[in-house]
Formats: structure tokens, sequence, C-alpha cells
């Protein structure tokens, strides 16, 4: 089997699904003597889960590789801008609040400010000495003017989504201009060859579809990864206990509500609530261990959170019910079958891992394609090691979010409890008590989360580094100085050069966002 | 505030309008917008660049007259040494507004002129008066009212040519890195030029289609016009020279 890789089946449609096609099309030729084939064959009226409603700025990037335009984005996927995290209720449930902005401090490159802002943390919080995005996020406002270009921004950002309509969107683009085959058809068997490797699925009306490399979209279910190769799921669950989440769309009390440009996450007893604002609804939803609070409890604090933005006659829709595993399977790429999305694994959504998780991974398969057979095994190691790492990574750093809190309710407490801390994050958090995390501490190439997030959460969270007590040659506190003052001078100018989200959805909607 | 006036014979009957050219009437500018009906005599005086309507995002042809805010290397004591001054410049202190009139039931936009009265060009005392004697049309006024419907017109031509230009991708932001004869340095960022490799690249059907609207002629004469930015340079090195 000297087969070179010329033809990619995906198997599921979804977010994840589509974003694999789009980021595989739009790296290789579709058509002609050296292309590569790509189809997708997905189950015709299987609904999405359709949470993962949060994107990280890499999607910028992500969605003009595939080709798409900006303002045809936004407006389609009735998607906005996202800045920031907020983080409500979590230091310890005394209305408490910060931000986890998707700017790195100023100056982070030419020095840790982190260092010199703890003799200012009782004046100014860390986010708001070091980035302009928190005090843009407090007051609405957006991370771009009109006359940005596409994909451009004065500030970074990523994106709020409805999941369900990008799928279509992306779905529309891939076939039409990237040459994706696309199959609506109910995958009935897989088919094997001798060494074990998947040569074709049998579907129900379009027969076999065949393929050099499969990837498994198919969500929970993970349908080829999960249950045909029987790959072994490690559960997280005694590290990060959520494990349900309750979902619902809210509407806006008037059409020109002002739209969040941040997510907001408010801590509850047993859980947390999201709360994403798009433009025409917000999506809001609880998720909780329901080891720690019954489903009726869990719902009731959902409603009281709710119930203060809803109009006189808003009623609300129907709450999902959504039932996670926490975890991740012990390999993603096995034989010539990676699994991509939900079907490799899945965390609560705290930092909204999911959807960057895909694009790194068709990221990562597109660059790395194996020329053949021969030596996809050695691509697939290398990719099981990275995304291993990677999600060790995201749950080490979800749960620096849980350990951090001094809440005091059981939940609040079993989090903190030894035993369901990684001994990776436990040697970490000790060292920082003593100098902030830096270059030291992330170290691989895209890196998901840079020091600067852990920078952001722990002095979000009031944790405290007491610096060791020496004596450098070099003083940087004037550089630092420098660093906060431009800070408070940029701050000052883009508040008032920019508009509010809503006011420039308008007008994108008008105009449109020019390529240059 | 401005303070935008209906031009109207009643209340304007001793108006006058000053047409001297100075920073003191505003015309200290650094740029002013154009458009492609007016690019053959632009463009034998200055260079024409692209810019982004803050406002909308949209971008406009600009004639380009400094380097920088405030800056007019037009502009001196004598006033304004140039054959043409483009219309949008021309135009202070007028402007056009548009009011909703229903006529038999069609609902219908009418443009009229207006006058912003705060502008240091009206005057009582010295200028072009607006009406004659017995309240007809000067001749400044019939010239003025052609001039702006020109200019509307004009202006609207020139939002097609821009979109056609962003459409066709042709438009590539530039940097304009200025060094001076006593080696001071100028940036200017935030306008934009055509890119002549682009334009050598279209089809012959882009071409066919960009000739019929006539926007080929503008696209070279935008190209053209932008070895103006040398005598604008000159012009800045003798402003120092002479300052030093």
């Amino acid at each position: 089997m000297n087969n070179s890789i010329k033809k990619i089946t995906i198997v599921g449609g979804g977010s994840a699904g589509w974003l694999t096609a789009g980021i595989l099309a739009s790296e290789f030729k579709t058509q002609g003597d050296l292309a590569v084939e790509i189809t997708l064959i997905e189950s015709p009226d299987v609904p999405t889960v359709g949470v993962g409603e949060g994107t990280w700025p890499s999607m910028r990037q992500t969605l003009k590789k595939i080709g798409v335009s900006e303002a045809d984005f936004l407006m389609e996927c009735d998607a906005t801008f996202k800045q920031a995290s907020k983080f409500d209720n979590w230091i310890n449930g005394t209305n408490d609040s910060y931000f986890h902005p998707f700017t790195l401090p100023s100056g982070f490159f030419e020095t840790n400010i982190a260092e010199f802002w703890q003799q200012h943390s009782k004046q100014v919080s860390f986010a708001d000495a070091t980035t302009v995005q928190s005090h843009l996020c407090k007051n609405g406002l957006a991370p771009k003017q009109i006359s940005t270009p596409e994909y451009a921004f004065a500030c970074n950002y990523g994106y709020h989504l409805d999941a369900g309509k990008f799928s279509t969107f992306l779905q529309k683009h891939c076939c039409e201009k990237l040459g994706v085959k696309h199959i609506l058809d109910h995958v009935v068997k897989i088919n094997s060859h001798e060494n074990g490797d998947i040569a074709s699925v049998s579907s129900k009306l379009h027969g076999d579809i065949d393929g050099d490399l499969f990837i498994d979209c198919t969500g929970f279910k993970s349908l080829l990864l999960g249950e045909h190769y029987g790959v072994e799921f490690i559960s997280q669950k005694h590290v990060l206990f959520n494990d349900t989440a309750l979902a619902v769309h809210v509407p806006y009390p008037h059409e020109n509500s002002p739209i969040a440009s941040h997510t907001i996450s408010t801590a509850q007893t047993s859980g947390w609530i999201w709360d994403i604002g798009l433009p025409s609804r917000r999506g809001v939803g609880h998720v909780y261990s329901s080891a720690h609070i019954s489903d009726d409890e869990a719902e009731q604090q959902l409603r009281s959170y709710i119930s203060p933005s809803l109009g006189k006659n808003q009623k609300l829709a129907d709450i999902r019910k959504i039932s996670i595993n926490p975890g991740f399977r012990s390999k993603f790429w096995h034989k010539n079958c990676v699994a991509i999305g939900m079907s490799s694994g899945f965390i609560e959504p705290l930092e909204a891992s999911a959807l960057a998780l895909i694009e790194l991974s068709a990221k990562m398969v597109a660059d790395q394609l194996p020329a053949n057979r021969q030596v996809m095994d050695i691509t697939a190691k290398r990719f099981n090691e990275k995304f291993s790492y990677r999600w060790q990574r995201i749950i080490e750093f979800l749960k620096l979010h849980y350990v951090l809190s001094s809440r005091q309710e059981t939940y609040w407490q079993d989090n903190r409890c030894e035993n369901s801390i990684p001994e990776h994050l436990n040697e970490l958090i000790a060292l920082w008590k003593y100098q902030t995390p830096y270059g030291y501490d992330t170290h691989h190439t895209e890196e998901l989360f840079p020091a600067a997030s852990f920078q952001y959460i722990l002095y979000g969270m009031g944790f405290k580094t007491d610096l060791a007590l020496r004596q450098k040659r070099e003083d940087k506190k004037e550089i630092a100085n420098k660093f906060f003052n431009d800070n408070i001078a940029h701050t000052h100018k883009l508040m008032n050069a920019m508009s509010s989200n809503r006011e420039l959805l308008n007008k994108i909607k008008q105009y449109g966002l020019s390529k240059v | 505030m401005a303070n935008h006036a209906l031009v109207s014979p009643v209340a304007h009957k001793d108006v006058k309008i000053i047409t001297d050219r100075s920073a003191k009437y505003g015309d200290n500018l650094w740029y002013a917008l154009t458009f492609p009906r007016e690019f053959r005599s632009v463009q034998a005086h200055y260079p024409i660049f692209f810019n982004k309507n803050p406002s909308t995002g949209k971008f406009i042809s600009v004639a380009l007259f400094g380097f920088k805010e405030h800056e007019n290397l037009f502009l001196d004591d004598n006033g304004w040494n140039a054959d043409y001054i483009p219309t949008s410049v021309l135009r202070s202190p007028f402007l056009i507004g548009k009011q909703k009139t229903t006529e038999n039931g069609v609902e219908e936009e009418q443009r009229m002129l207006t006058l912003d009265m705060d502008n240091p060009r009206v005057s009582n005392i010295e200028g072009e008066a607006l009406f004659l004697p017995f309240g007809g049309h000067s001749d400044f006024l019939d010239k003025t009212s052609s001039m702006m419907e020109a200019l509307h017109l004009g202006a609207i031509d020139g939002q097609a040519f821009t979109q056609k230009l962003e459409d066709l991708e042709l438009l590539e932001p530039c940097t304009l890195d200025i060094t001076l004869d006593n080696g001071l340095k100028n940036q200017m960022i935030g306008f934009y030029v055509i890119n002549e490799d682009k334009v050598d690249a279209l089809t012959i059907e882009q071409i066919q289609d960009l000739r019929e609207s006539k926007y080929l002629q503008a696209i070279y004469m935008a190209i053209a016009s932008q070895s103006n930015i040398r005598s604008l340079v000159t012009k800045k090195n003798a402003l120092v020279a002479a300052q030093d």
C-alpha cells in the first residue's frame, strides 16, 4: 500500500466537520491532477448540539484563510465581537468581578509588567492597569472601527456566534467555493482494510464512500474513533466536576439593546452561568455538577439569573438539557482516522476552547498531512503527543479558575481538594507564590494559553505573589511606569474613538468592511 | 456647530461671500475630496490618493495638498497658488440640504442650496453678493448652484468609482516616507493608492467594463498624478528653507 494521501473523507458536519473541511480545502487544491479530494458526509436532520458559541482570536485567521468575507460572516452567523471573558462572583461571591482580555498586557514582550503591578494592586485591577480592553468591555465598545479593514483590529478579538448558522455558512462556502463534496446520508457501516485501516464507510443511499484518511467529526457519538476503534476515553470528572448544562436563548428587551463585547461567566453555588450576547439574542446556560445540585435547583438559579433582564411580556424559550462527559480520548489519531471536535473530547465551555481546538486540530492535519500511508503513523504519534499536551493544559487552566476561589459552598471546597488538582498545576501554583508567570511557563509553539492568560486569572482572582527580595542591577521600574502611562493614554484615545458593538454591527450591515 | 440656512433672497439679500483663499477661511487643508469628473484638472497639480470616510469606512478619492494636518503647501499670503482648486474646497461655505416633499402622493427628495452662516466667509461687507439689489440671483449664485450640482453628481459618481476599485481589489495601503533636504523625515499613513500591477493583471472583460464607465481613464490619471508628490516635496523643502 504505497498510497499517497489524496482522498480525505470527513464523517459528520456541524462546526467541527465544516471548519475542518474549510481549513483543509483552503490549504489544498481540490480539483486537478494533484488535488486532495475532500468529501463530507453527514446525516440529514441530526440536530447539532449548538453550544460552542464563543471563539478565540484565532478564528479571525482561520476565517481569513478559508476565504470568507468578515462582513458576510458577521451578518450570516448572527455574530459579534468578543474581546474578553468576565468572571463575576468567582473570587468569593460578593459581587466581585474581573476580566480575562484577549489583548496581552502592554509592553508584555519588553518587561514582565505583572511584577510592577503588584505594588499598585490595591488601586487598580491588573487588567485595567495593563490593557485597554477591560475598559472597552465595561463600556460596551467595539474592538475596531468601520474604517478598520476586515479581520484587522484596534484591540484583539474573537467572536460570539450562532453555531447552527455558522455550520450552514461554512457549508455553503466549502461546497460552492472550495470544491468540497457534500453527501447527506446516514453512515450504516464501517469497512476495514486488512491492516485495520478504514477502507470506506457504507451509506444508506450513496453506497460505499472510500478515503485515504478519515476524519471523525461525529460529536459525542465518536463513531469512528470511539465506537469503531474503541479508543479509550479518559474521564476528567475528578478534576472538573461539571457534567450537565441547561441552555436557553434569551431575547433582548429592545431591538437595539447593547451587545456585550465579552462572555460573562457568573459563578453559582455548584457551577457557573455563561452569558453570550449575539446581535439578535443572548445565549445563556448553567453548567454545573449534578453531584452537587439537582436539575430543578440548577434551573431555578438559571431562571433567577435571567429574569431581571427579561422584558415584562417576554417569555423564556425552552430550556435544553445537555449532558457533558468531561474528558478526552487517550489518542486522537489512530491508524488512518483522526477525531476532531467532540468526538475527541469535551470539557465545559469555561474558556471557550472547543472551537479553538477544532481549528488547531484541522490546521495541524492540513499543515502536516502525511505524504503517504507509510509515514502516517509518525504524524499520528506527533499529533497525539501534541493534543494530549493541549488537553492537559486546557484542563489545568480551567481548574486554576476554581482552585483560586475562596467561595465556601461544598462544590467550591471540593474543587480545592488536593486530590482533585493535577500535580503539574499544583507545582505551578507553588512557584507562582514567589514569581509571576512569564516566559518559562509556556514554551510550546502555538501554546494554548500564553503566560499572560495565567497572569490575568491569577491576579484577577486576587492571587498574591511575594517576589523574592533581591536587588537587580537593572531597574525596570521606569519602563514599567511608561507602559502603565501608555495604557492610560491609549485607553483614553480608544474610549473616544470606538463606537458601541451594536452601532458598529449596524454600520457593517449597511457598508460592509473593506479588505484593505 | 454649523448654522445652516436655506439660501433665500429675503434672509440673505445683503449677504456676501468672501472668495479669497487663506488659512483664516479654513483653506489650510491637508487634503480634500475629489472625484473622477475633475481628475483631469486635479491631476495637473495634486497627487490623488484614496482614504476612508471615517463614518462609513467607504473609500473616497482625495487631492493631497500637504503632508500633515493643516498643511496646505499651495497656500501662502497671496492665496492659493494653483490654477485649479477642487470643487469640494470651492463649495465652502455652501452645502446641499435635502428636503423631502410629497407631490401627488409621491415622495420626492429635493436638493436645496444651504449656507453655513457661521462660516468666516459669510460677510455683509466684502465679497460676492448672492442676490441682485431687487432680489434676482447674482452670477456668482448661479455659478455656485451649478457647481454644487456638479459636486453632488460628481461625488455620487466618485462613490461608484471607489466601490469599483474596491471590488476589483485595486487599492492598497501606502506609507509615504519623505526625507527633506534638511534630513527631517516625514511619514504619512492612512492613505491608499492604486496597485499598478493589479491594474495590469485585469482581464479584458474587466478593462472593457472600466472603459465603458469611464473609470479606466480615471485610474490612469490617478496613477499619473503620483508624480506630483515630487513637486509637493519641493514646495515643502522651500518652505522649510525659508523658515530656517
